[in-house]
Order: structure tokens, then C-alpha cells, then sequence
């Protein structure tokens, strides 16, 4: 669950859940008094109980509520500057494709409550990486029974034709995203991105628009830089190149047509790659060439992709795909070129697999895991599915292998007719579904075009690199409902983002 | 090599034509026997017209694959398998259970779960109790090898390529590809790990040459993790006539030959013909004493 895609998952899209109840929005008369007062209630993410700021907020909501005046100019400045830019997501329609709404009060996050999360999201995609690394060689998990077999073995994930490939520095999920929400203020994981994760554009992005638009804000808060990411991304693509004295590296897309392809621009640009397509590239004997416009030939060493790896290459995986290039995982095996991703990570993102992320962590690294997932269960299991249906109200059902916020199903908001469908359904093919409880996401603070301020279900998408060690962006892409009553955190459902900041002290 | 040992030559014919020239083709080729057991392969050669240098791999399934890129402009493409293989009666051993709890936790798994090809539907799953009612012992996987020959007509292109188990079951006919996926879909069912073999059939008794097709046939693996093969076409063990080329969980997995090609052009279902003699013992001194010879010549020379 990652790319958007028109062939597969959402950008800075996923599904978060909240619950509706919005205590500080039902009546009108506090609302009035709060909006010229105080800051509104409910945005727990933002606001303690009793009405005054978290501790991380305290210098940024002092700052936004000395400028009561001038928040709508600084949200409409802040829209302009997207605008400008044309930071685009999602699938062009008559050529166009719809600007990433942007919310200007930046998401806070404090310095303690980072490192915590830091040290946390380090040892999960250690575990993950490890994970794949094992599918793909002893599988040693599994005949351990720490993850169910069958659950890799009918994964569309679990590539067999890169079964006993080592890629280089033995690494496989170089970026991850892992999606993680804050449920009565603690962060837990809702999903595990490890294939072509994307949204980092977006952040970096939030950034610069924030410091042009309300340079004031930083002025008050020791707000952590994040531009280095792509300094960073550079270095390990060019650590797993075959030639590293001369990497030539290449950012390999899908086309115009895919909601990110902005992202994939800037990255391309921003860490020095040549934006490539499938039929751009040409491999012989399993090495990799580009062609440029003029008809020149010129090696490739590094593939940072972004096309999902099963689309990779028709002769090993789809033959009707036309985004790959036949011949690249051969090149690939033979370590004539990295490819990044590694092909075959899909494993570890399979939402059938989520639930054995804390088993896969005890067993790989003998720790206990620092973040928890939200509570799930496999539909596989007799007693699990029995659980589920018995608890219907308190279930939230989606499929494993689709994005972007799709045929997702609050159980508590299905008709009794609907719901008999849904369980033949899930009956019918449950490896296909995934159940988890409903938790009520954190809210923040959000301007509606007037300048009036509102709370609404945030999630957050922290950035992690993997070389050697993980190294992780400060703060990552905080993603926002779409209005307050809105379940579903998805920039697939018309969800938008906000600045993150995380505090340096 | 026992006295009941039979040596055989294959010769392994496959043409593609495009109806137009096509200007590169890439291609895999899984036409190398795979050797297990009793099955020995003295000889083998690949050749391609265009002529092009195959590099070899070993997939998941433990079979020989070729890569075989044809550069500048064909209509036409062939591959010519000349190969001699020896083989000898395997045993005909009766495999012990599995246990499911055994069994998940095991790389032979993946041989229980559904493909595309060999789903495990509710028809193939009442066929078995039909036929075996709650028995599910090897007995009755041998038994379920037996009936289908009994129970199925097999007519030459009764059915396709792409044919599944239910157009089998419908037609009430099909070739050994069909037999075998529906063997597999039943075996599966009952909770035994078997895989899609390919491979040749020789001649036995008094005939000593054939010509014709590539065969199928199963393997069913016990939980002491030792394979053994079923032939649901002609419902028995497999014997030293069985030749095994690659094996996988369904036909999909140990197809012949799978390319692609740049060109505006269609490509055509390949024409294949498989020759197969049977040698005698003075051809098959030749072969060995032709490896003496080669060995020979290396020694002097070192």
C-alpha cells in the first residue's frame, strides 16, 4: 500500500479512521465564544482538556491566535504558493491534474514524543527488512511458525522468481513510510509501506511553503530541518550502486498519469536522477542502458522505482505490462544494477502479514516492540472471524491489497442487509480481508476558508531510509481528513496535509 | 544404473513464426531435463536459428531455465533440444501422511495451495469424497490416479492450452495437461502436496521410436518429504518411459517456452514435435565412451 497509481496504491493516500463524536462542535454558542477566545476543543492533538495548548503547541498557537487577523491571508497565500508551483495529486483529469490542498497551522510534535517514535519506527523496519531478506532466502520465520506460510505463499507480494537473490548491502526496504495514528496519545502503526511509498514531496514541499508564507512562526519554535532527506536518499542509492565512483541513477516512473508524478519530478530533480520511463530503458546482456531524446545510449547503475515491482518486467512477472523493461530482473539478479526498493518487498506490505510485524520484531531482533499496531484480525481464523462478526459495530473492514481508501467498511455504518453482503464476501475469500477495531484518531486544529478554526483526523507518514541503520526524516507528511466529520484520512478521498514540525528541544 | 535402465535420445523441435519481422526477442526456455533420482542426462544441447548464446539459470522450482535474446530482424524462430537421457524404474513407495499442523509450517506447502490453474473448488473436493468417500490416505490418492483415465476420455484437442478443470469436467475430455491439473486440484484438496510435472514419453516394449508431443504427469510429495510420481493419463506410477523436464505448482510454472518481441507483429502458437528414440546398448557405449574420450584428451593435456 503505497503509490497511488492507476496500477496500484495511493500516494499520500491510506485509510485512518475516526470517530464522528465531535463534542465541541455540536453547539453553537461555545463555538462562538471559543473561536473569539480560545482555541476550539476536540483537537486533542493540539489542545489539553481544559482549553490550553499541548506543550509542543504552546509557542505556535500562541503565534496563531496573536494573528487572528491575518490567517486567512496567510491560508490563502499558502494555497497560492501550491498553487504556483502546481504541486499536483492525483489522476489528471483533461489534462490536469488537482492541486494537494494544503492546511497551514503546522503539526507539532515534541522533542521526547519524537525520539520515542524515532526509536520505535528504527526497530520496525529493521524487523521488516529482516523479514523480507528472509522470505527470499532461508524463510526461517516460517518454518519457525513466528508468521503463517501460507499467508507469504498466496501473498501477490512474494515474488518466487527472486527466491535465493541477494541484493546489494543485503538491504531491501531503502525508503519505507509507515503510516502511524495517535490514539489517546499514543502513537500506534496502521500500516507498513515498503514498496514505493510516496509522499515525501509533499512534506518537503509543506515546508517551504510554511517558511515562505508565516516566517514569523519559525521564529518562535526551534522547528528540526528536513531538507536533507534527499541528500541522504542520493547517498544510498548511490552506497548500493555496482559502480559507485560513478553512479548514474535513474528515477523510474509510470508516466504522467500517476497521481505522484509531481513527487517524481522533484525527486528526480532534487537528488540528481534522469526521470525515466519503462520503454526509456533497454536491457542487453543484462546490462541497463537509458536512451536519451538525441538517440543517445547511456549505462544505468541505479534504479530508484517507482512503478511496483511485479510491473517491473513483462518476461518474469506481467507480460502485459508496458512500465518495466524486459530483461531488468535478470540484470538485476546478476547485480549489474540496483534497484530500490528491492523488488519483492510487496511481502512485508501485505496487510494479511501487518498483524505478525510485533512477532516478526521479537524473533529477528529479541526486543519487544516499542509501537503497537491497532488491534487486527485475520479473517482466516475461524475464531478471529467469529470475534470480528460478533463485534461488527466496533470493526473496521478493508480489503488487503487495495489503497487510496477504497471499499472500506465502518462496521457500525452498515445496514443490516449490507453487512449479510459483507460477510459472504469476507466468508467467501477472507485471505482477501482484514478486520481492525475502530480507534478514534487524533485531531488537529484546521482553518476553513473564512479563517475559522476547526478540528479534524490527522495521521502521520514518517520517512525512513534504510542503510545500514535506519536514518528517518523529523516529522515525515501529516495527512488531514477531508472536512471534520470525515472517516477516512486519505489524499486518494480528498484529504489534505500540513506542515509537520518536529522540536528540537 | 540398473539392469532395468533405458537410454534414451531426444530430439526437441519448437518453431515460432510472427506474422511479420520482429525486431528483438526476448525469450525463456525451459527445455533442459531435470534430473532427480533415477533420471541421469548424459547429453543435452540448446540451439536457437537465429543463433544466440543462452545463459542459464535454476528457478524456484528447481528447474533449468534458458534466456535465450534474439537481436536484429526474424519472422521465425527455432529451438532445437538435442538431448540423451537415461533413467531407470523409480520405486514405487507408499507415502506417509501429513498432519496440517505439519505441514504449515513447511516449504512443501506452497504444493497444497491453490493456482490459478488448479483451484481447489467445491466440484473437484466432492469428486474425491465420491470416489474415495473420507479415506485420504496415499490408497486413495493412488486410487484417484486410477479412476480419472477411467472416467475421462483423453481426445487430442478436445481442449486448449488455456483450457481449465471445469471445461475438463464439462467436455468430459481433454489431453494430459487437463488430467493432470485436475489430479492436482483433487490430491490438494485432500491435503497432499503434489506439483505439475512436464516431460517426455518414450517408447517402450517392442517400439524403440516415437514421435509426437510432450507429455504431463504429477508428483505427490509425503510427509517424509520424498516425491512420487502419478500419471493421471494412464493411471499409474511413472516409469523408466517417464522423462521429467521441469516441474512446478501448475502448467503456468514449467511452461516450454514464455518471450516477448518488439515488432507490429502477432506471434503464433509454437509448432512443436518431440522425437524419441530408444538406443541401444551399443549407442549408448558410444555416448559413454564418447565422455571417456573427452576425459581423456583433458587428463593428457593437463
Amino acid at each position: 500500500m503505497d503509490e497511488l497509481a492507476a496500477d496500484s496504491d495511493a500516494a499520500p493516500g491510506i485509510v485512518r479512521h475516526a470517530r464522528e463524536s465531535n463534542p465541541g462542535r455540536e453547539s453553537a454558542p461555545n463555538m462562538a465564544t471559543l473561536r473569539d477566545s480560545t482555541l476550539p476543543l476536540g483537537a486533542d492533538e493540539c489542545v489539553e482538556a481544559d482549553g490550553s495548548a499541548r506543550g509542543p503547541y504552546m509557542e505556535l498557537l500562541g503565534a496563531v491566535t496573536r494573528m487572528r487577523s491575518e490567517l486567512s491571508s496567510i491560508r490563502q497565500e499558502a494555497q497560492d504558493w501550491f498553487v504556483q508551483r502546481e504541486i499536483t495529486f492525483g489522476t489528471p483529469t483533461d489534462g490536469i491534474a488537482p492541486i494537494f490542498p494544503f492546511d497551514p497551522i503546522p503539526r507539532v510534535i515534541g522533542a521526547a514524543e519524537w525520539r520515542t517514535l524515532h526509536r520505535a519506527l528504527s526497530q520496525r523496519v529493521m524487523a521488516l527488512d529482516h523479514f523480507v531478506s528472509d522470505c527470499y532466502g532461508a524463510q526461517r520465520a516460517l518454518r519457525d511458525r513466528v508468521v503463517p506460510g501460507q499467508l507469504v505463499y498466496t501473498s501477490t507480494g512474494y515474488l518466487r522468481d527472486i527466491v535465493g537473490v541477494r541484493p546489494p548491502r543485503s538491504t531491501w526496504c531503502h525508503v519505507s513510510g509507515i503510516d502511524v495514528v495517535r490514539v489517546q496519545g499514543t502513537f500506534h502503526v496502521l500500516e507498513d509501506n515498503v514498496r514505493i511509498p510516496s509522499g515525501v514531496a509533499y512534506a518537503l514541499e509543506a515546508r517551504r511553503a510554511m517558511e515562505d508564507v508565516a516566517p514569523e512562526w519559525f521564529a518562535t519554535s526551534t522547528v528540526r530541518r528536513i531538507d536533507d532527506y534527499t541528500t541522504r536518499l542520493r547517498r544510498i542509492l548511490q552506497r548500493i550502486a555496482p559502480r559507485p565512483w560513478e553512479a548514474s541513477i535513474v528515477l523510474l516512473t509510470p508516466g504522467s498519469y500517476n497521481a505522484a508524478y509531481y513527487e517524481h519530478k522533484l525527486l528526480a530533480k532534487a537528488i540528481g536522477a534522469t526521470l525515466v520511463e519503462g520503454n526509456d530503458l533497454i536491457v542487453s546482456e543484462d546490462e541497463v542502458y537509458r536512451r536519451d531524446d538525441g538517440g543517445g545510449i547511456h549505462r544505468v547503475d541505479v534504479i530508484y522505482s517507482r512503478v511496483n515491482s511485479d510491473w517491473l518486467d513483462p518476461l518474469v512477472f506481467r507480460s502485459e505490462s508496458m512500465l518495466g523493461a524486459p530483461g531488468l530482473i535478470e540484470a538485476w539478479r546478476r547485480g549489474n544494477v540496483a534497484i530500490a526498493n528491492a523488488p519483492g518487498t510487496g511481502v512485508a506490505d501485505d496487510k494479511a502479514i501487518y498483524p505478525y510485524v510485533p512477532a516478526m520484531i521479537r524473533y529477528y531482533l529479541g526486543e519487544e516492540p516499542l509501537i503497537d499496531n491497532v488491534p487486527t484480525f485475520d479473517l482466516g481464523d475461524r475464531t478471529q472471524r467469529d470475534h470480528v462478526v460478533a463485534h461488527f459495530d466496533k470493526m473496521v473492514l478493508k480489503p488487503v491489497d487495495a489503497s487510496g481508501g477504497y471499499d472500506i467498511h465502518f462496521g457500525r455504518l452498515v445496514g443490516s442487509e449490507e453487512r449479510a453482503t459483507l460477510i459472504d464476501r469476507i466468508d467467501a475469500d477472507p485471505r482477501q480481508w482484514l478486520a481492525q477495531e475502530e480507534v478514534e484518531l487524533s485531531k488537529a486544529i484546521c482553518m476553513n476558508p473564512d479563517g475559522s478554526l476547526e478540528p479534524r483526523a490527522i495521521d502521520l507518514r514518517p520517512f525512513v531510509l534504510l542503510d545500514e541503520r535506519p536514518w528517518i526524516s523529523p516529522g515525515g507528511l501529516t495527512r488531514v481528513a477531508a472536512d471534520p466529520a470525515e472517516l477516512v484520512v486519505n489524499s486518494s478521498q480528498g484529504g489534505g496535509s500540513k506542515d509537520t514540525w518536529v522540536l528540537s528541544r | 544404473m540398473g539392469s532395468e535402465s533405458l537410454t534414451y535420445a531426444v530430439w526437441h523441435h519448437t518453431t515460432l513464426r510472427y506474422t511479420n519481422s520482429v525486431s528483438l526477442s526476448y525469450n525463456e526456455v525451459r527445455m533442459r531435463p531435470r534430473d532427480r533420482g533415477s533420471q541421469r542426462t548424459l547429453t543435452f544441447s540448446l540451439l536457437s536459428n537465429p543463433a544466440a548464446v543462452p545463459r542459464s539459470r535454476v528457478d524456484y522450482f528447481g528447474n533449468y531455465v534458458h534466456r535465450v535474446d534474439v537481436t536484429g530482424p526474424h519472422d521465425l524462430l527455432e529451438f532445437v533440444v538435442d538431448a540423451v537421457v537415461e533413467n531407470s524404474e523409480p520405486r514405487r513407495r507408499r507415502l506417509p501422511e501429513w498432519s496440517p499442523e505439519m505441514l504449515a509450517a513447511n516449504p512443501q506447502l506452497e504444493y497444497v495451495l491453490p493456482t490459478r490453474r488448479v483451484p481447489l473448488a467445491q466440484s473437484t473436493r466432492s469428486m474425491w469424497t465420491e470416489w474415495n468417500g473420507e479415506d485420504r490416505s496415499f490408497d486413495a490418492v493412488i486410487a484417484t490416479a486410477k479412476r480419472i483415465p477411467q472416467e475421462l476420455r483423453y481426445v487430442s484437442g478436445a481442449t486448449t492450452v488455456e483450457s481449465s478443470i471445469d471445461d475438463l469436467l464439462a467436455g468430459g475430455a481433454g489431453v494430459c495437461q487437463d488430467f493432470t491439473h485436475l489430479f492436482l486440484a483433487m490430491v490438494r484438496g485432500a491435503g497432499w502436496p503434489a506439483r505439475y510435472v512436464s516431460g517426455y514419453l518414450g517408447p517402450t516394449g517392442e517400439k524403440t521410436f516415437v514421435e509426437g508431443q510432450s507429455h504431463a504427469w504429477a508428483e505427490v510429495c509425503g510427509a517424509d518429504g520424498r516425491w512420487v510420481g502419478l500419471d493421471p493419463t494412464h493411471g499409474e506410477f511413472t516409469g523408466a518411459q517417464h522423462l521429467r523436464l521441469a516441474a512446478g505448482r501448475d502448467y503456468s510454472d514449467v511452461a516450454p517456452h514464455r518471450g516477448l518481441f518488439y515488432g507490429r507483429a502477432e506471434g503464433a502458437r509454437p509448432d512443436v514435435l518431440v522425437r524419441i528414440t530408444r538406443m541401444s546398448h551399443q549407442q549408448v557405449e558410444i555416448v559413454h565412451r564418447g565422455a571417456a574420450v573427452h576425459w581423456q584428451q583433458q587428463q593428457q593435456q593437463q
